[in-house]
């Protein structure tokens, strides 16, 4: 077990950096999630880390090495790729011990942690097939126990479950905490999928353009997101921005006039969660802002929650309301709302 | 309609390819007399033509052109292996470079035959199989190596990736994983090289056309100045064609794909 530091690392091709100067410094032990759209240098970022993409410049530190210019089995790290890349000639077994056979370990030693990791991953009737004849969740299972036995000081994992379906990656998601907290050893793990990088970061690392956006717990995150890059692509459904402008502690914009915001003066995008726009009533006075029309234009019920979309003016708002307030509501009539006042963000602009 | 049509093509393909060949067995099967009379179908068989090409030393020609063969595929598969790998993975040279591999199949072999002969002249080889297996290669590794290069592409690079990070350096990954991935090309690859070489008349009649003569050569001497021994030339000629046959049978699946695989990417 080992952290992991990041120093000004970047990744240029040609004239663009697709990993543009970025510092991360990652605790021992500590379940990291770098996250973000396709192309934001997440994947290029981890396979820096690996040893598999050459910086073109900064520093990798791992523990207290600098592994910058060391071979990727030099690096001590494991893994796990979005394909799985299981070797198709070998058995699941020796897929498992094919890096300590690399490292020339003791044979004992070697029956004895594979073992361990196909005990831990429910893996052991699967030991003599080949991966062809193993289902996608067996694969992603025998690819992570071939990076448990190695005992890495990091893990690296690179969308690992975007290959599976929803229910079993659900699954594997909780597995794959389960397993980190009982190793305790310190993982990076790369993903697209927003839900997936809250449900399992200690911290999340939000990248666009090549530079992290925002780093900080899930929660903290969901709650203050820096900008609204940040604000936009986490959450589901994403947070409804409207342009506006505060003037005299008075927001206005987008057909909505809100009075005593906490916004400093000026133009500025207004961000508000879904969960926090409420049908009149659901709030008290003190907690709501003043009350605002929209018009109802698609309900999606989803059982505890129902999606609504309400238009003001031309304008589209996302709100996820308690569905016991269906009742009151219909398609294509209009209806009184409010924002949770104390959860109002403000986005210089 | 379609399915009788399909069947008749397939009858006609059948005939077209069966016919020559069985054209072939029964000259080898006639006497000189019967053979003079080539629509003469009830006949006495005769094994002389066999004993006469076998007597006359047909079998060390085909020996000659194992030896030819089996040293041509070894190099091929070496060096097209390697240049194939590099071009699918690396690639080397540019996305053109997979194409331009075959442009060397587009030169007609007479263009290259001088300078070899020369070659051969200059080096004291000529006349022996050591003019014989450079002029194979010369068409053999770019068909071995196009070939190879979609076996190689078919190969995830995670997989060698993989290798890398659980404890191998680049040439160790190759050899325990890659390569393992395209043994079955490589097997096809070696078969369809050693075709290729195994059917050369032309560089083996100019560069070693003498004492070393392969067996396309020893086939093509049954031509001679008395006129064509057609009898013994086709029992020659099947020596010549069985393994061919039998070869292509075997690995006919993984011949369609290396010879369309190469082209895949780019």
């Amino acid at each position: 077990m080992a952290g992991l530091r990041l120093e000004q690392l970047t990744k240029r091709y040609g004239s663009k950096d697709v990993v543009a100067s970025i510092d991360l410094d990652i605790e021992e032990g500590q379940f990291t999630v770098l996250v973000g759209p396709s192309g934001c240098g997440k994947t290029t970022s981890l396979r820096m880390i690996a040893g598999l993409v050459e910086p073109t410049s900064g520093r990798i530190i791992i523990g207290d090495r600098d592994v910058t210019d060391l071979e990727p089995k030099d690096r001590d790290i494991a893994m796990v790729f979005q394909n799985y890349a299981l070797y198709p000639h070998l058995s699941v077994r020796d897929n498992i011990s094919f890096g300590l056979r690399a490292r020339k370990k003791d044979k004992a030693e070697i029956a004895e942690r594979v073992a361990y990791a196909a005990d831990l991953l429910n893996v052991e009737e699967l030991l003599d097939r080949k991966p062809g004849e193993l289902s996608g969740g067996q694969q992603q299972r025998v690819a992570i126990g071939r990076a448990i036995v190695r005992e890495p000081s990091v893990f690296l994992f690179d969308e690992p479950l975007s290959n599976l379906d929803a229910k079993l990656r659900v699954e594997m998601r909780t597995e794959l905490l389960r397993l980190q907290r009982a190793l305790g050893t310190t993982v990076v793990y790369v993903t697209h999928d927003q839900e997936e990088a809250m449900a399992l970061a200690d911290e999340l690392v939000v990248m666009n353009a090549g530079t992290i956006q925002q780093r900080g717990g899930p929660q903290e995150i969901y709650d203050h997101p820096a900008n609204t890059f940040v604000a936009t692509f986490i959450g589901s459904p994403a947070m409804n921005l409207v342009d506006g402008s505060v003037d005299d502690g008075t927001y206005s914009g987008g057909g909505l006039r809100l009075a005593d915001v906490d916004a400093v003066a000026g133009p500025v995008t207004l961000g508000v969660r879904p969960e926090h726009i409420h049908p009149v009533g659901d709030l008290t006075d003190e907690e709501a802002t003043e009350p605002f029309t929209a018009l109802v234009d698609v309900i999606e019920p989803l059982g505890a929650t129902a999606v609504l979309s309400l238009r003001i003016d031309d304008r589209t708002l996302r709100a996820v309301v308690d569905s016991r307030w269906l009742t009151g509501l219909a398609e294509e009539t209009t209806s009184e709302f409010v924002f949770d006042r104390s959860r109002l963000r403000f986005f210089p602009r | 309609m379609m399915r009788t049509l399909r069947r008749i093509l397939i009858i006609v393909a059948v005939i077209v390819v069966v016919f020559p060949y069985s054209w072939v067995v029964i000259s080898s099967i006639k006497s000189q007399a019967a053979l003079s009379d080539p629509s003469r179908l009830i006949f006495r068989p005769t094994l002389v033509n066999w004993e006469a090409v076998i007597d006359g030393g047909i079998l060390g020609s085909a020996a000659t052109s194992i030896v030819v063969g089996v040293v041509t595929v070894v190099i091929a598969l070496l060096a097209g292996t390697l240049a194939a790998y590099s071009i699918s993975k690396w690639r080397t040279g540019g996305d053109q470079t997979r194409f331009t591999v075959l442009l060397s199949e587009m030169m007609p072999p007479a263009v290259l035959v001088i300078p070899l002969f020369y070659l051969a002249l200059n080096a004291g080889v000529r006349d022996t199989l050591a003019a014989v297996i450079p002029a194979h290669l010369t068409f053999v590794v770019p068909v071995v190596t196009w070939f190879m290069i979609g076996f190689f592409d078919a190969v995830p690079d995670e997989l060698e990736e993989q290798a890398r990070v659980d404890g191998y350096g680049r040439v160790q990954a190759f050899f325990k994983v890659v390569l393992p991935q395209v043994y079955p090309g490589l097997g096809a690859a070696a078969i369809f090289a050693f075709i290729l070489s195994w059917n050369d008349l032309f560089y083996a009649l100019i560069l070693a056309g003498g004492n070393t003569r392969t067996l396309p050569v020893a086939i093509a001497s049954f031509n001679t100045f008395r006129g064509v021994e057609l009898g013994t030339m086709s029992a020659a000629i099947l020596i010549s064609v069985v393994p061919v046959v039998i070869a292509s049978f075997f690995v006919q699946r993984r011949l369609i794909q290396g010879l369309s695989g190469g082209g895949v990417k780019g």
